[in-house]
């Protein structure tokens, strides 16, 4: 990668693969992900850590993307929905959200996901209040959550 | 938003020096949950960012003899799931439960809700009702403690220097039978910012008389305080229901006295004596 006036150069793991790529100190990590690694199935919302749908897994822990400096992600692991399965083999919660008709028009499907998966992982037969609070950070304004509650109660079943 | 230099300094040395040379024209990012929409609103414009999380000795939460020690990039999650400080500090523990959702309290750490400093923090009544101290280093002064108290002079403004560092809070045990509770209201469940919360530490004596209660309201004024005259009220009495309703009606006319009437004023009061109340009564159950 030629030396770029400004840029620094970022090393991390995305998706379990290491990933070096040159960045402006004030890029995001959503900027990174979506116009550099072009991973664009993590969406860009508010802007403001309100909505959620920028979500990604941070060594572990959901964070919002459009919240965190690219090179504050140096060494780290990030998950992003495309390490969440694929197209011919869907991970259990992709599943569970298509039987329960827990996606309308999609755009915060991919940040649900990952707070579901991240939730579960954490706390693997959560309550209603628990599962409720695990998605406070996402907001979908197509299903009124019910459908995305029931996909995540039943990813199991 | 306006170029800058991002610094990941590899110890607090190192972060220190950095601040010492060009702490004027710089800004500490930690979680940055506040701080990044403020740089991409260009409200603020620094010429450095000085990333500290991946800092060790400013992570963590301890305990010593009289006090504990938490680290100034201690995330709001990992406060809620400290046993440390669920059995030590409840109120402190539920305030930072009470922050955003889950991406924000992942990230968002207690120093940084310190040193920014906003009216609505959900976490300073707290810390503020429990007497916390600030611990601050800078490379010309070393190190220095100051009250929480003292430390925040108006809406997003604090004293420390431009050359220092938050390096820990600093909270001193409670007497044994200390009770607290914390509760906060916004205009919806998840996410919202603080309309208004409350923060309330209880203790009574063996013939059942307050001997300690501290109360903070957050949220409703520039700059969370004391209510010290309501405080006064009941101490050394016992909690007898009429007193409580007497006391509440002076914790509305003390925090009406520093906010002045506004349009909510209206809503505020009967609001706050009745949260007042009802916290009063689930502590005095205990």
């Amino acid at each position: 990668m030629s030396k770029e006036p400004g840029k620094t150069l970022l090393k991390m793991k995305v998706n379990g693969k290491a990933v070096e790529v040159m960045v402006n100190p004030t890029w995001t990590l959503l900027r990174v992900l979506r116009e550099e690694l072009r991973l664009t199935g993590t969406k860009k919302g508010c802007e403001q850590g309100d909505c959620g749908v920028c979500t990604v897994i941070m060594d572990g822990r959901t964070v919002n993307a459009c919240l965190v400096l690219a090179l504050q992600t140096e060494s780290k692991e990030i998950e992003t929905i495309e390490g969440l399965g694929t197209a011919d083999q869907l991970h259990p919660l992709q599943k569970s959200f298509i039987k329960h008709g827990a996606v309308q028009c999609g755009f915060c499907t991919p940040g649900m996901l990952l707070s579901a998966k991240a939730l579960l992982e954490k706390n693997a037969d959560p309550t209603l209040e628990e599962i409720k609070r695990g998605i406070s950070g996402n907001l979908c304004r197509c299903t009124g959550f019910v459908k995305i509650i029931k996909a995540i109660q039943n990813v199991h079943r | 938003m306006q170029r800058f230099q991002f610094y990941n300094p590899r110890s607090v040395e190192d972060a220190l020096n950095f601040l010492a040379e060009k702490g004027e024209r710089s800004k500490i990012i930690a979680g940055g949950t506040d701080l990044i929409p403020g740089l991409r609103l260009e409200e603020i414009r620094p010429d450095f960012v000085l990333n500290i999380p991946e800092i060790n000795p400013f992570r963590g939460i301890k305990e010593m003899d009289h006090s504990f020690w938490i680290g100034p990039t201690t995330t709001f999650t990992e406060m809620v799931e400290s046993n440390l400080l669920s059995r030590s500090f409840p109120a402190l523990v539920q305030s930072a439960a009470s922050v955003g959702g889950p991406q924000i309290r992942n990230r968002g750490t207690i120093g940084g809700n310190i040193a920014n400093a906003s009216p609505a923090a959900d976490v300073l009544p707290a810390l503020l009702a429990h007497g916390g101290e600030l611990e601050l280093q800078s490379k010309r002064n070393g190190k220095r403690i100051i009250p929480l108290a003292e430390a925040i002079l108006s809406p997003y403004k604090t004293c420390f220097r431009s050359d220092e560092i938050l390096t820990g809070i600093i909270l001193k045990k409670l007497e044994l039978g200390t009770r607290s509770a914390f509760e906060k209201l916004g205009r919806r469940k998840a996410m919202a910012r603080a309309r208004m919360n409350l923060t309330l530490l209880l203790r009574l004596n063996h013939r059942e008389e307050v001997s300690e209660l501290r109360i903070v309201p957050g949220a409703v004024m520039p700059v969370a305080k004391r209510m010290d005259r309501t405080e006064r009220m009941l101490l050394g009495k016992k909690p007898e229901p009429l007193l409580i309703e007497a006391a509440s009606k002076t914790l509305a006319e003390e925090m009406v006295e520093v906010t002045g009437a506004r349009w909510s004023t209206e809503y505020k009061i009967p609001v706050l004596k009745n949260i007042f109340k009802r916290m009063m009564k689930q502590l005095l159950i205990v």
